[in-house]
């Protein structure tokens, strides 16, 4: 753990190293990623290796789920594909775009891919990182940093990477005690970071988002695909799917089949027990509406390994995620936009054959093809923001 | 009431909180399996519901076979074992605008009301004497202000049984608070309790005074944890830790369960239960009681609840006492640190 003045020690490195860092013809950075990124992504790479290695225990990920959902995520996160986003975010901005002295990038979740390009985007634009890892994932931050020394020092010696208890509030006074903050998490954390950071700080925020399917039964094992990936826990994880009504229950038994298929290859990983508790909670109400005469289907093993509830309207539920979806049945796009209102800003991803002008919503969620939800490009506006562009001064 | 069944298994558990705090395993089983078989028999999603799982009043041996009903099917399920038309009241869980809110629904308030007082007396007041009285200002809606608030309604028959005349409903009581000369029980929500601390300056409340809490912050934008709360009343009223009542209860119970502080103040702090209410953790990963000491779902079989539904299953995390009792984890400990889908719930209002 690192204490408050650790985190100022770990400053003062960040520091002596900024002038450099800026004086840096931003190819070479670019060069640099580009190379990362290209490392990381190849199918024998050591960095993916050690990653499956290291995050199950970190993360109650099982390996053959980080394999593949590195190897899915990574595919098309390629160097040219990093240089058209530079190209197209910084490229706008008038004159050579910088970031601020220092950034403070305050990690969340378990998935290492948002990691990976958090990490990125202030060195990009040149401002030194000190990253506080999230407690379920200690392992990426700490990989990325290892990797980059090894690349290149220069960029290596502009992150530091620490740790600390969320409650300690010296320590967490030290790390925000910075120019530009970037936090993950629910509006009440981040209600409460704004309180600490510096008024006159650029404060970047991602909250929490979900995904949805809008899918037919042809398309069940892709979306069976979609929710395995990182055991449902990401905010590309489809937690709801809507179907045509004649359908939905022909959907429902189609993704309970290929859900319990897929457990074979991705086996969903450790459950915590509030988690538990919740899947046991709303099958057992879902079980309920059914016994009090609701046209509701529930399937789902004994080892609450997934969980589908074929439902009879479109009211939203909890989601206790860990591979637990919900089938909606739908009549029409009137009826589904109708369905989608309560939660329509909060969306991230929609998997769905349907072109985007039928589903107008606010933020703009990333419409794509059922199983590929979880492999978004490097692109992606995650919470509608561009990559680059907010961590510009 | 018409159902002669009814009435007499009423009868027996009114008679049951009558004779005081009798612990008796053999009566509480035979109870409860007669009010299962009630209930099985009244109303008809429960039967189904237990039907689905294979068990019937035939089938089932012991009480803690019997299907608990979740919580949250109060939302969307009329949970009644009496005809409709004999609803005499209905309470409501609290719930933002727009949320779906519980149901519980009564013929009578007979039972309901017997059940709430014993409780209350054995761990809030544990030192007053029959027919003593103390003061109780509480900061709440009066019954009258929100008649289908449980807790209100409890507070109202708190105050009628137990208060003195000076007693009374004040959701500003700061002046009452800093004039008071004689011991006060300061009762209400959480999020009440640290209202007022936000509003009013330190001071020392009388030697002998109290505070009740109950309920959390959920779906509230302010979260602070009880260990915190109770510094700050501590600090700012002059009651210590050892004399904050936390209750744990519901608007689908009846009975409800306290602190063991102010009765057992030399032993460790845990909820209690009545004698004619039994809680069970059951271990959620497998649906078997939980080992002691582990986290289980509380499972409560609450004898009060004849028109309704006796088992419920609650969506809170609780440990079993080792000197017996429980205590609360709360909804969903440990959420935090899930994945970046984890606020889905509260995004959802649920």
């Amino acid at each position: 753990m690192t204490s408050a003045d650790g985190i100022r020690a770990a400053r003062e490195r960040l520091t002596a190293v900024g002038s450099g860092l800026r004086a840096r013809p931003r190819a070479r950075t670019v060069d640099t990623f580009a190379a990362l990124l290209d490392a990381w992504r190849r199918p024998d790479s050591r960095w993916q290796q050690r990653l499956v290695e290291a995050l199950p225990a970190a993360t109650g990920f099982e390996p053959q789920t980080v394999r593949e959902g590195l190897a899915r995520g990574l595919e098309h996160w390629t160097g040219d594909a990093l240089r058209e986003v530079v190209a197209n975010e910084l490229g706008a901005i008038p004159g050579e775009a910088e970031g601020f002295a220092q950034t403070s990038l305050l990690l969340a979740g378990s998935i290492p891919m948002p990691t990976l390009t958090s990490l990125m985007a202030p060195l990009l634009l040149h401002s030194p990182v000190l990253a506080k890892s999230a407690s379920r994932d200690p392992v990426t931050p700490c990989l990325f940093a290892e990797c980059l020394r090894e690349i290149d020092p220069e960029l290596g010696a502009a992150i530091e990477v620490v740790r600390f208890a969320s409650g300690d509030a010296a320590t967490r006074k030290a790390f925000l005690d910075s120019d530009c903050v970037v936090a993950t998490g629910s509006d009440e954390t981040v209600a409460e970071i704004r309180q600490h950071v510096r008024a006159s700080a650029r404060l970047v925020t991602h909250g929490h988002r979900m995904s949805i399917a809008v899918v037919g039964p042809e398309h069940a094992e892709a979306t069976a695909l979609d929710v395995a990936l990182w055991d449902q826990l990401g905010c590309l994880s489809p937690v709801a799917a809507y179907c045509e009504t004649r359908h939905a229950e022909a959907f429902a038994e189609a993704l309970a089949t290929a859900l319990k298929k897929l457990e074979r290859r991705l086996p969903r990983g450790g459950l915590p027990t509030s988690a538990a508790a919740a899947i046991r909670r709303e099958r057992d109400e879902a079980e309920m509406r059914h016994a009090a005469g609701l046209d509701v289907s529930i399937r789902g093993d004994r080892a609450l390994r997934w969980t589908v509830i074929r439902e009879a309207d479109t009211l939203w539920r909890p989601a206790p995620l860990y591979r637990f979806v919900r089938v909606h049945p739908i009549d029409s796009r009137e009826h589904l936009l109708q369905a989608l209102e309560p939660v329509a800003s909060h969306l991230a991803g929609i998997s769905s054959e349907l072109p985007e002008h039928d589903l107008p919503l606010p933020g703009a969620p990333r419409i794509c093809k059922p199983g590929s939800l979880q492999t978004p490009p490097l692109a992606w506006h995650h919470d509608g923001q561009p990559l680059l562009a907010p961590l510009a001064r | 009431m018409s159902d002669p069944q009814r009435r007499s298994i009423d009868e027996r558990v009114r008679a049951w909180m009558r004779d005081g705090w009798e612990e008796d395993d053999e009566r509480f089983g035979a109870l409860a399996l007669e009010i299962f078989g009630f209930q099985f028999e009244h109303c008809l999603p429960y039967r189904r519901f237990c039907q689905a799982r294979e068990a019937r009043p035939d089938s089932l041996g012991d009480w803690r076979e019997i299907p608990a009903v979740p919580a949250g099917a109060f939302k969307e399920v009329a949970l009644r074992s009496f005809p409709s038309e004999r609803t005499r009241k209905t309470f409501r869980t609290s719930g933002t605008s727009g949320a779906r809110r519980g149901e519980l629904h009564l013929d009578t308030l007979d039972l309901y009301e017997a059940s709430l007082l014993p409780p209350i007396r054995r761990f809030l007041f544990p030192e007053l004497a029959e027919g003593q009285r103390c003061r109780i200002l509480v900061m709440a809606s009066s019954p009258d202000e929100a008649p289908d608030s449980s807790l209100s309604h409890m507070f109202g028959c708190m105050l009628a049984e137990l208060g003195t005349p000076d007693s009374g409903f004040s959701l500003q009581p700061v002046g009452l608070l800093q004039a008071a000369q004689e011991p006060i029980a300061l009762c209400g929500t959480a999020l009440a309790c640290a209202h007022l601390l936000d509003s009013i300056s330190p001071l020392q409340l009388p030697r002998g005074s109290r505070v009740m809490e109950t309920g959390g912050f959920k779906g509230r934008r302010r979260e602070i944890d009880r260990h915190t709360l109770y510094a700050s009343i501590e600090e700012k009223l002059g009651v210590p830790a050892a004399r904050i009542v936390n209750q744990y209860g519901m608007t689908e119970l009846g009975s409800q369960f306290y602190d063991s502080v102010l009765r057992e103040p030399d032993r460790a702090r845990r909820k209690l239960a009545p004698p004619w209410a039994r809680v069970r953790l059951v271990d959620p990963h497998s649906g078997r009681e939980a080992l002691p000491g582990e986290p289980g779902i509380i499972t409560i079989h609450d004898l009060a609840n004849t028109g309704s539904i006796a088992a419920i299953q609650t969506a809170d995390l609780g440990r079993a006492n080792r000197d017996g009792g429980f205590e609360v984890l709360g909804r969903q400990p440990g959420a935090e640190e899930r994945g970046c889908s984890i606020a889905a719930d509260l995004m959802l209002g649920a």
